[in-house]
């Protein structure tokens, strides 16, 4: 559904809540309902658990909401289990399983050379691999469509891609594309759980006789909780991911539960009852990690920023490891990042990109012409693109609050039961595929008690928004809670206790600490929304499309090289966003506030 | 500068403190049981006691930052928490010492240190002379550009102390400040927090489980064990008159013997080591009316080595001599393994030789054992 970048808040973290009053007068303490928990499970039922529900209900009971005269059956588990909808299912749990584990792997020798080796240009591969989570599946499976396929990108350059382009469209396919969309996630877990392990340890393990691999197998344990976080947030993206399931999946006839789970719904009749089995299954496959993940984490504490903390010491590579290591680290982000943007930026410059012809290669501007300023029936990017710009506005400064609320109650409120029915909420809401909320958002706010009583938001882009800022903030918050996680209390306290009001200690010391995080998860948020494309399919209001949705119907309608120039403006833009986003908080954010690196260590 | 310093000596009004009945409970753990303690203003008075007894919950419970289960707190004669009512931590007048230094790391020295100004010097200068001249005071005017990752763990808390006396309150808090230095730097800011807050004129609650630093920084030193203050009192008086053999063995004991009262005599009581021979000699207690099994604590000030041939004394072996600069420590076997320890003397008696001991009455601290030792 969303991101998870930082490890989740964990038990035994201090906790202080009850001072945050003025001069309360104290009633009967105990089950007291805090009104701020009521408002926001409020929140999160409208959001996220009565659409979800309503829309899973279905899969034992078609009645309730008019789909089959059963009240209770399991003939439409049965169903779901056999063919196609089989296929979808074993093919989703066992790429996930192969993608995660890779992933992992990979970004935990990553993130290793980046942040604890004298690797070359580690800021780089750092901004790379955030552009690599910044770029929607989609996108990356159409860049390297674009390049691969017969007269694409490289056979005009004269490449025979014929091999790998059938084994491009398949599951090896499939794998590397989700793999190289999962290793982001998996990254950022680990280089924060490295970046906070001291030398210490490893000089422990070396001084005591240990050699190079019998250290790192005796360090290596102290970030087992990062690395089951890592592997349980990639299992999860991958089972919920949509887009390389609507694009590499479908034309590749590699059924992925997602695309299995869209066909129930869309084709004709919709079988919401099978879509709601394959949607239980989705949710429940990311059961067995996120328990796992639990217990390995209990009883431990992430709770290490404060004025002492000190930078993880590097290792120093002699210059021939260096190159090597650099050029190994090249070699990953090209073809995870170079191979498809250049795939899908050079065909965006093909004359008749993917159509039969003997001829040399041609290059042509009529693509961005057309994008521009379109004369064929269709529209142009113009307007989807400014729609999708002010939903990535509202969704992710929306979702932002909400997710500083929600990763802020769950580190006070850590070891208490609701920190615990929080934290496992959110890492199973992330498991939540897009498609499920958008059609869960369907049946429930269509429901008459809803839209005779209440409000009536169906087909309308409120409806988009909230499914979008739903399908945000448990990856945001959880993204959040790590970093806020690491802020030690007493700073809070000390602030509080010298004079500060709990708005100034806030201010002044915590938003600080927690101010680059909150611009990143804005624009991770800002830009997933503008090219997500499972709840935007299905909740797009007519004639109000956004821009993933005009994307995708030019390349349905074989206008390969049009989609193709769209999604690289689309992309050119959000990297524009980004940029000056950049550049406005360096220009204006205090010198403190910069110091603070990415996991609120000092930089 | 002098003008600051004089500001700041003839601003404060130190504040008096009253715990009544104070309790507080985590889940099924009590960390504080109903705790009364009344503090004067201007007195410097440290909680001591081992890890668990509650001190650290006390402290946070009168900084504001954990709220007592029952009980009242008042400072300065108001009110700060009770049945009724809970003030928040910024409205108490309170300044702390946290044993984290809790710095916050996005800001500079000068920036943290002139945090607790606020609002209350609008006029930059004067903020800057004020800070500054703190700054001085604790010996890092020249780190004041600088961010806490920067500087040494002394260096930081003592930041941490400039941002506690900026913010002339008549109360200071100390959360065992000194844990996380080295001995040296230990000592050294030791004679500063002393200096310093005594200067200032606040009120200081001084929490540490260093029963040195405890006398070494007390007007009045409170003992804690299992959320209770056992005693509270001088340093003079926990250390001559130990309440009860935890107070006694926290404050610093050679060694613990088990012994017989035999009698009383001109206010001392006669006693026998229990499984041994020798004389008897004399021991205090605040215990009256003692016969039988008891447990004699010993005071390692209040022990004298003499050689062999010396007549008074009991005899006993030398197992170890450690050379101290001032002096010799020995560790002493009086008979049956019964061990005296930090001995001192200023001559070396040598490993595995005869010695006598000698223990002064005042030092020798006998307390009636378990089994029916009180008539």
């Amino acid at each position: 559904m969303s991101m998870v970048l930082a490890p989740p808040p964990l038990e035994g973290s201090p906790a202080s809540s009850d001072f945050e009053h003025d001069v309360a007068i104290v009633r009967g303490r105990r089950w007291r309902i805090n009104p701020g928990s009521l408002i926001l499970w409020t929140l999160l039922t409208l959001l996220i658990i009565a659409p979800v529900m309503c829309f899973l209900i279905l899969a034992v009971s078609p009645h309730v909401f008019q789909q089959g005269p059963e009240w209770f059956t399991l003939k439409y588990v049965r169903e779901a289990f056999g063919g196609a909808t089989r296929a979808g299912i074993v093919n989703s749990l066992w790429v996930s399983a192969v993608v995660a584990t890779t992933a992992v792997a990979l970004a935990t020798m990553i993130a290793w050379l980046v942040i604890r080796t004298n690797v070359f240009g580690r800021r780089v591969w750092t901004v790379l691999t955030w552009l690599l989570l910044l770029v929607p599946t989609w996108m990356m499976t159409l860049g390297w469509g674009d390049l691969l396929q017969p007269f694409g990108v490289a056979s005009a350059l004269g490449v025979n891609t014929h091999y790998i382009f059938g084994e491009f469209f398949g599951p090896m396919g499939i794998v590397v594309v989700l793999t190289t969309a999962a290793l982001p996630f998996a990254f950022f877990i680990v280089s924060a759980a490295l970046q906070l392990m001291g030398p210490e340890l490893e000089d422990a393990a070396r001084v005591h006789g240990a050699n190079r691999w019998l250290t790192l197998k005796t360090v290596l344990p102290v970030i087992a909780p990062a690395l089951l976080g890592a592997f349980t947030v990639s299992f999860a993206e991958t089972m919920s991911d949509f887009g390389v399931a609507f694009t590499l999946g479908y034309h590749s006839h590699f059924p992925l539960a997602t695309f299995t789970l869209f066909s129930a719904i869309s084709n004709f009749p919709a079988n919401f009852s099978v879509a709601a089995v394959i949607a239980v299954v989705l949710i429940l496959s990311t059961v067995p990690p996120i328990l796992l993940q639990s217990r390995v984490m209990r009883k431990r504490s992430f709770a290490v920023l404060s004025g002492r903390t000190r930078v993880a010491r590097r290792r120093e590579f002699r210059t021939v490891a260096r190159v090597a290591a650099s050029a190994g680290l090249a070699t990953i982000y090209l073809v995870a990042l170079g191979v498809p943007v250049f795939g899908a930026v050079a065909g965006s410059f093909v004359r008749d990109l993917g159509i039969y012809s003997t001829g040399p290669i041609k290059l042509t501007l009529a693509y961005y012409r057309q994008v521009l300023h379109p004369d064929i029936v269709g529209q142009g990017l113009g307007a989807p693109l400014l729609l999708s710009n002010q939903m990535g506005l509202i969704v992710a400064t929306l979702t932002g609050v909400v997710a500083l609320v929600l990763a802020r109650r769950l580190v006070v409120n850590a070891g208490g039961w609701s920190q615990r029915v929080t934290d496992i909420f959110l890492m199973g809401s992330i498991a939540v595929p897009g498609v499920v909320l958008g059609v869960g958002y369907i049946f429930f706010y269509n429901q008459p008690f809803i839209t005779n009583h209440f409000i009536n938001l169906y087909k309308t882009l409120p409806l988009l928004i909230l499914a979008l800022v739903a399908s945000s903030l448990p990856g945001q918050t959880r993204f959040m809670a790590g970093p806020v996680s690491q802020i030690q209390p007493s700073l809070v306290e000390a602030a509080r206790v010298h004079g500060a009001s709990r708005l100034r200690a806030w201010r002044t010391t915590n938003l600080p600490l927690v101010s680059r995080v909150l611009l990143w998860g804005w624009l991770v948020t800002f830009t997933k929304v503008i090219a997500e494309l499972a709840v935007a399919q299905i909740l797009y209001p007519p004639s109000q499309e956004p821009v993933s949705v005009t994307i995708q119907a030019y390349l349905a309608n074989n206008l390969l090289g049009d989609g193709t120039a769209m999604t690289v403006v689309t992309l050119a833009e959000m990297l524009a966003v980004i940029g000056v986003a950049l550049l406005t908080y360096r220009l204006l954010a205090p010198k403190g506030w910069r110091r603070i690196g990415w996991s609120g260590i000092q930089s | 500068m002098e003008w600051d310093s004089v500001m700041m000596l003839n601003a404060i009004e130190a504040s008096s403190v009253s715990f009544r009945d104070v309790r507080k409970q985590f889940a099924n753990k009590v960390a504080i049981a109903g705790l009364s303690l009344d503090v004067e203003p201007g007195t410097f008075v440290v909680l001591l006691g081992p890890s668990g007894s509650g001190k650290t919950t006390l402290l946070r419970c009168l900084a504001g930052i954990e709220r007592p289960t029952s009980g009242s707190i008042a400072i300065a004669g108001r009110e700060v928490v009770g049945p009724r009512t809970m003030v928040a931590p910024e409205k108490r007048g309170v300044a702390m010492v946290f044993q984290d230094y809790s710095l916050w790391p996005h800001l500079s020295v000068r920036r943290n240190v002139e945090f607790p100004l606020g609002q209350s010097i609008r006029s930059k200068v004067d903020r800057k002379r004020k800070v500054d001249d703190l700054l001085e005071r604790v010996g890092i005017s020249a780190l004041a550009d600088n961010y806490p990752n920067q500087l040494s763990g002394g260096e930081q808390q003592r930041v941490a102390l400039a941002r506690a006396l900026a913010a002339e309150v008549g109360l200071i808090l100390f959360d065992e400040p000194l844990s996380n230095l080295d001995a040296d730097r230990r000592e050294q800011l030791r004679v500063e927090i002393a200096t310093l807050t005594r200067e200032a004129g606040s009120t200081a609650i001084y929490i540490t489980h260093d029963q040195s630093e405890a006398f070494a920084l007390a007007d009045r030193i409170g003992v804690m064990n299992h959320g209770e203050l056992i005693q509270c009192d001088t340093p003079e008086t926990i250390y001559r008159r130990p309440v009860s053999p935890f107070v006694a063995r926290f404050t610093g004991v050679a060694g613990e013997l088990a012994v017989r009262v035999v009698g009383e005599s001109e206010g001392f009581y006669e006693v026998v080591l229990e499984h041994g021979d020798g004389p008897s000699f004399r021991a205090t207690s605040i215990e009256r009316g003692l016969i039988g099994p008891a447990r004699l604590m010993v005071r390692a000030s209040g022990v004298e080595l003499a050689p062999a041939h010396v007549v008074t004394g009991h005899p006993g072996l030398i197992l170890d001599v450690a050379f101290t600069g001032r002096g010799y420590e020995h560790v002493v076997e009086l008979g049956d393994g019964k061990l005296l320890r930090k001995v001192f003397s200023s001559t070396r008696f040598e490993r595995d030789g005869a010695v006598r001991v000698c223990i002064d009455p005042q030092a020798s601290l006998v307390f009636g054992s378990a089994k029916g030792a009180i008539k």
